[in-house]
């Protein structure tokens, strides 16, 4: 843990295309920006292209970074494209085939006939049936026969596996046998990664446990490689900082923690944005926001109350359910890549993408599909240049494809068309965020609504107007929010208990949980260094009424009239309706937060009117029209301007729609409202 | 006949198409968000597994003459509100009203076993009637001979609990408490019955809701025509597919359940489909008029007349998520011809609870009839399988408790002309109960739960194979029911395919006092210590399996699907060691066995 005057830090967020760098002098506020290409192949050489360029930029010397901070995809990355470790599942006796059968049922969404089972991260192949056996409720039934690990240790060894999970039945209420058997493999195979269930997912169902087991083992070797040449070219580079990485619970964590449970960071891509959003509406003073982050790809939608980023176990990479605690959003397959395709006399868009490569046509590397991107650029929301420059926009080949793809098949004028593409974007998006608002029983109309992402601000008013919202906020630099965010997150890590039989809550049990689990945070607190004034933990219940099948969360008020009555007025809000049933207690959690020393914001200077760069014909209507295009590096504080208008920057383009006001903030942010005549 | 076709016909010249595209496609993607919050609400909230876990429950959106135009993806959906409307005049319903019913005759099959419970609700703006929303789930115990209520010991309906028929629960926002009360009381588990019933309750109120708001926002007129377009779209492009797979003539196929589990049996189940010239359009009839007559046990299907059509629409949409399955499948077909007094039609009061088996075995069939014309079905599946456990055990405290235990267990699909089965699945979007939760919840403890080596048909593409689910009895005593079909007449294989393996029922496998319990039978007593063990059939294959890659076939040997043996046997692979030995997998295919155009048991021209 850096000393409070810690002076200069540095995050790294590495995406598909570009690895975004931000340098940070915390004392002073400034910040200097870098952007390298990603190398997929070895990310971490991206890594320290950027941290090098930044710090000549800055003019400062590697060895004066005291916090150095990174968002890695690389978990997510080996999970989706199945280019994990080559990995084994140990489990109990007479349960070989739970990971093929997985739940039984064919997805809801799926149709019969061509619904297809996704090969499992691990075949049944693979697969190493061990004599023990724990009852529901923790009694061990069957004691561990040793003989029979040793025998799966030697089928491992002669496949050849790079990391083995280990997942037995009702572990989570008794680990004795897994602990033991995962010490023994640990021992048996040197070299071999090994993950234990209960330190990875330490709840009731074993389909769910052992996939998110054997996720994590599949990833562990890889992410234990690259975070070791990450630590080593760190030392090269006589960086003395430790090395800090984004969890998919919204905070960072040292890179013993990340080794132990790689899987810890599979959710965590969208993470930090939402981190660096709720800080940017902070210094405006705003706590209740909708974050929309829109990349060339997928849309990451977050509702955040109060200043509070809330946690779900719902999460999934690809087709796996992995419920480990992530930030509560919803992602969906739109952004600016979507392909846009008429069949059988339908316009659908999504969700499949154009990806980086070719991208959308206009993009000019050969894209021969019609994208969202496209139809921006028919409708001139995007300036010809992008990049500060470095990339010119073909409209030509933009035209071509919304009129081939698109208007031509549908018998539309080609303005029609890609208003049409937008326009069922939109309302793709607008079902998310109505997930994560009305769905969860808030009104996004008091919410502010804040996109980013290279393609959000685009999108911001079009949504709005779609949800009612009549504020919306674009961060001062939207296109790498990310790497903002890893620079004001916390620490933070999760401590979590499922009682071994659900039932009422009985106070002194629920005390004793507690206490054991604070005690776990404190050890991890101090493994992390953080000081003593700068922990804060929040202790959670998780209840439902007898017989259901879900929890709610409810933070722990100490009796349990209180809790029950949180929990009750939750149902009720969440579901319209309480039961006079009896409330169960099914896991207690406690949530640890390692403050971080917060970087004095930059200001920006006053800003002596708004004055446009140049004019741009747009198509709001049928009609275009010329509309002011602003550049973002000429606003100053206090200035304001009215839409129609297009605002530029290197990282995005910020579509203002006529009836919305701009304000400049302090901070560098862009407030836009919506005009009451409107 | 079907009222949806009638319907259509009628309104067919007045209006107007308002809807543009986009608009129509916006609104689909709302209506779809609209069902995934009602189906979070049901399977968050309800209190029974076999809701809240085995999530044995669909949601649907109906217009507002009642056409069903956005459903699940399931085809065992016939006319939902057509039940509702006969009893209760379109003109009479009002904002908040909420309709119910769970009776099978009454509603004409559109419910095919009591235990669904069906909630609707209109949906009016402005005080004009937009649409109706729809969620029905499965109410564990609603009384009837034995806790479950569905057992195949039942011979007529009234053994199988108590009968709703369409009734109004609401009247605009007044719940009638008294018939809520009355069906709790039925119930040996009304706190289940009370829970699950405010769930569906609550899930249908916020399906209301939501429309409401989508109604609002794209306006009326705008929503009927999407809702229309929706309709016409599917029922197009179901006749086009049709018409691809069937040429002019009739096209048949037979399949076979087992038995009723009171010692009748086989029952043939005979699919006839006629294409014909009629003006300058085609007519599409389809005839299972020829199908064996009902039965005395519980395995008749009181077949809406819907839902053939709903099962051939749901194949030829396949996995395009831009198509939606609804009432344009049904429409598609001209005309439905069943005879009553059949299986798939019997006479009230015939008992229906196991009706399972056979609707499974209908969309088999409808598999084999589209095949025999051409087309690329997969082979038939297996029929997925129930087991019911009622009992009573001793608590922490030692008192007695009593408990119920339905357990559905997956089985193996067809494969098909390109892709392996399924294996082990139940159906779409049920699923099971994990050891840990079962254990924890119910006095039993599972001493295996995998996959039954060999059972999925040999073919080029495998057929999916079928489940062992073995359980330790922890109870102090318990009556079994069981469902197993296909013992005798096993999932047909394929264009060489080999048909799926059979299910299995053994108590105390191993010990002297083994014995086999029938597949489809109630009243098998279980005792404290007692081992049971189901395995449950796999699907049939498709493609000769001499053409099956030799390295598919040593994964499935190392993963345990399939055995060395049949390896050897039925794939013509040898395998030695963790390899295949090419030299005499060489040899042992060059001696190819002839096939024919189906297999079950053995080859053969045509099922009969």
């Amino acid at each position: 843990m850096p000393s409070p005057r810690s002076a200069l830090a540095v995050a790294v967020d590495i995406g598909g295309t570009f690895t975004d760098v931000a340098l940070h002098d915390t004392a002073s506020g400034e910040v200097w920006r870098a952007k390298t290409p990603s190398i997929p192949s070895d990310p971490s050489k991206a890594f320290m292209t950027g941290v090098r360029l930044a710090l000549e930029q800055a003019d400062r010397k590697a060895e004066t970074l005291d916090r150095v901070l990174h968002g890695t995809t690389v978990a997510t990355n080996m999970i989706l494209e199945g280019k994990g470790a080559r990995a084994a599942l140990v489990t109990t006796s007479g349960f070989r085939h739970v990971l093929a059968i997985g739940r039984q049922d064919i997805p809801r969404r799926a149709n019969l006939y061509a619904w297809i089972k996704p090969a499992r991260p691990v075949p049944a192949s693979r697969v190493f049936e061990i004599e023990e056996r724990v009852g529901a409720g923790g009694n061990i039934l069957v004691p561990l026969d040793e003989a029979s690990v040793i025998r799966a240790a030697e089928a491992c060894r002669a496949l050849e596996v790079e990391a083995v999970a280990v997942c037995l039945l009702h572990s989570f209420a008794n680990p004795v046998n897994e602990r033991r058997t995962a010490e023994m493999l640990r021992d048996l195979l040197p070299g071999v990664a090994v993950t234990a269930s209960v330190d990875v997912l330490p709840v009731v169902r074993e389909y769910e446990r052992s996939l998110a087991t054997v996720l994590n083992a599949v990833v562990m070797p890889g992410i234990s490689s690259y975070v070791g040449r990450l630590e080593r070219r760190l030392v090269d580079e006589a960086v003395k900082a430790p090395l800090l990485l984004m969890q998919s619970n919204g905070g960072v964590a040292g890179s013993a923690t990340i080794c132990r449970a790689p899987a810890l960071t599979a959710l965590s891509g969208p993470a930090a944005g939402v981190v660096g959003a709720r800080d940017v509406a902070a210094a405006c003073g705003i706590k209740d926001i909708i974050t929309v982050d829109i990349g060339g790809t997928s849309a990451d939608i977050c509702l955040i109350k109060d200043g509070r980023i809330s946690l779900t176990q719902q999460g999934h990479v690809g087709e796996w359910p992995l419920p480990l605690p992530m930030v509560d959003m919803v992602t969906i397959g739109a952004g600016g890549g979507s392909i846009a395709r008429v069949e059988n006399g339908m316009l659908a868009v999504g969700p499949q993408s154009a990806g980086a490569v070719p991208g959308p046509a206009a993009y000019g590397h050969g894209g021969k599909v019609a994208t969202v991107t496209d139809a921006h650029v028919v409708l001139g929301n995007l300036p010809a240049r992008l990049l500060g420059g470095r990339m010119m926009l073909d409209a030509d080949a933009a035209r071509a494809v919304i009129r081939d793809e698109v208007a031509g098949p549908m018998g539309l004028t080609l303005a029609q068309a890609a208003r049409g593409i937008l326009s069922i974007l939109d309302n793709h998006m607008v079902g998310a965020l109505r997930v994560v608002s009305v769905e969860r029983g808030h009104d996004p109309r008091d919410f502010v609504l804040v996109p980013f992402g290279g393609a959000g601000p685009l999108h911001g008013c079009s949504l709005a107007e779609l949800l009612g919202v009549r504020t919306v906020m674009v961060p001062p630099a939207p296109g790498v929010l990310c790497a903002d965010g890893l620079l004001v997150a916390d620490l933070k890590a999760e401590f979590s208990r499922t009682l071994p039989l659900a039932g009422t809550i009985d106070l002194d049990v629920a005390r004793a949980i507690y206490r054991e689990l604070r005690e776990m945070a404190e050890q991890w607190m101090d493994e992390e260094q953080v000081p003593p004034d700068q922990r804060e933990r929040h202790q959670v219940a998780l209840l439902r009424y007898h017989g259901q099948g879900s929890e709610i969360a409810i933070p722990w008020a100490g009796s349990r009239e209180e809790v029950e009555a949180a929990f009750a007025a939750a149902h009720q809000t969440l579901y319209g309706f309480v039961l006079d049933a009896p409330i169960e207690l099914v896991t207690l959690r406690v949530e640890a937060i390692g403050h971080m020393p917060q970087p004095a914001r930059p200001v920006l200077a006053p800003g002596q009117g708004a004055k446009a760069v140049e004019t741009h014909a747009i198509h709001l209507s049928d009609e275009p029209a010329t509309v002011p295009m602003y550049d973002r590096k000429t606003l100053g504080a206090g200035d304001r301007f009215d839409g129609p208008a297009i605002v530029t920057q290197l990282d995005a383009t910020t579509l203002v729609k006529p009836g919305w006001r701009v304000t400049v903030q302090p901070n560098g942010a862009l407030l836009l409202t919506l005009s009451d005549e409107v | 006949m079907l009222r949806s076709t009638e319907d259509e016909a009628a309104r067919s010249d007045g209006t107007q198409a308002v809807c543009d595209p986009v608009t129509v496609e916006i609104i689909r993607g709302a209506i779809r968000a609209v069902q995934a919050e009602m189906e979070a609400l049901l399977e968050r909230t309800a209190i029974s597994a076999f809701i809240r876990e085995k999530k044995d429950f669909y949601t649907g959106l109906f217009d507002a003459d009642g056409i069903m135009a956005v459903g699940s993806n399931i085809p065992v959906f016939g006319d939902m509100t057509g039940p509702i409307i006969r009893e209760f005049p379109l003109e009479t319903m009002r904002e908040g009203d909420l309709y119910w019913y769970n009776d099978c005759y009454g509603s004409r099959g559109a419910v095919s076993h009591s235990n669904d419970q069906v909630l609707l609700a209109p949906v009016f703006h402005q005080g004009r009637r937009c649409a109706f929303v729809m969620c029905w789930a499965h109410f564990s115990d609603i009384g009837g001979i034995r806790a479950g209520s569905i057992s195949p010991d039942a011979t007529d309906i009234f053994q199988e609990g108590i009968i709703v028929p369409p009734t109004k629960l609401i009247d605009a926002g007044s719940t009638n408490e008294a018939a809520l009360a009355i069906f709790h009381r039925n119930s040996r588990f009304p706190a289940q019955s009370l829970g699950d019933m405010r769930a569906l309750m609550a899930a249908n109120a916020l399906g209301v809701r939501r429309v409401q708001e989508i109604v609002a926002r794209f306006g009326a007129d705008k929503v009927a025509d999407a809702l229309r377009q929706l309709l016409a779209r599917t029922r197009d492009l179901v006749r086009t597919k049709l018409a691809e797979t069937f040429t002019y003539g009739t096209h048949r196929f037979t399949d076979a359940i087992d038995s009723d589990g009171h010692g009748h049996g086989p029952f043939k189940i005979r699919f006839a489909l006629t294409r014909e010239k009629a003006g300058h359009e085609d007519r599409f009839i389809f005839d299972a008029s020829a199908t064996d007559d009902q039965s005395v046990g519980p395995v008749n299907f009181l077949m809406n007349p819907g839902i053939p059509g709903m099962a051939l629409g749901l194949y030829y949409l396949g996995g395009d998520p831009t198509q939606v399955c609804n009432a344009g499948g049904p429409q598609a077909l001209d005309e439905v011809r069943l005879r009553e007094g059949s299986l798939l039609w019997p006479r009230f009061p015939a008992a229906l609870g196991m009706r399972g088996l056979t609707m499974m075995r209908v969309l088999a069939g409808l598999n084999g009839l589209i095949n025999v014309a051409g087309g690329g079905a997969p082979a038939a599946h297996s029929a997925y399988v129930i087991t019911l456990m009622r009992g009573t055990f001793r608590d922490a405290a030692g008192r007695q408790q009593p408990f119920l235990l339905s357990d559905g267990i997956g089985v193996g699909y067809g494969a098909r002309p390109t892709a392996d089965g399924i294996d082990a699945v139940y159906f779409v979007a049920q699923e099971n109960y994990p050891v840990e939760f079962l254990e924890v919840g119910y006095p039993v403890r599972l001493k295996r739960y995998g996959i039954v080596q060999d059972s999925g048909g040999a073919g080029r593409y495998r057929g999916g194979c079928g489940i062992v689910r073995e359980y330790e009895i922890l109870a102090e005593e318990a009556i079994l029911a069981v469902r197993i079909d296909s013992v005798d007449n096993p999932p047909w294989g394929m264009a060489g395919g080999m048909s799926g393996g059979s299910g299995a029922v053994r108590l105390n496998p191993g010990c002297k006092d083994e014995r086999r319990v029938a597949p489809l039978s109630d009243g098998t007593r279980l005792k404290r210590g007692d081992v049971l063990r189901i395995e449950t059939g796999g699907g049939g294959g498709h493609g000769h399996p001499f053409d099956r890659p030799a390295e598919a076939v040593l994964e499935d040997v190392r993963g345990g699907f399939v055995s060395l043996d049949a390896a050897r046997r039925l794939y013509g692979v040898a395998i030695c060691g963790e390899t295949v030995d090419e030299t005499t997998t060489t040899v042992l295919r060059s001696d190819r066995p002839l096939t024919r155009a189906f297999h079950r048991k053995e080859y053969v021209d045509a099922l009969t």
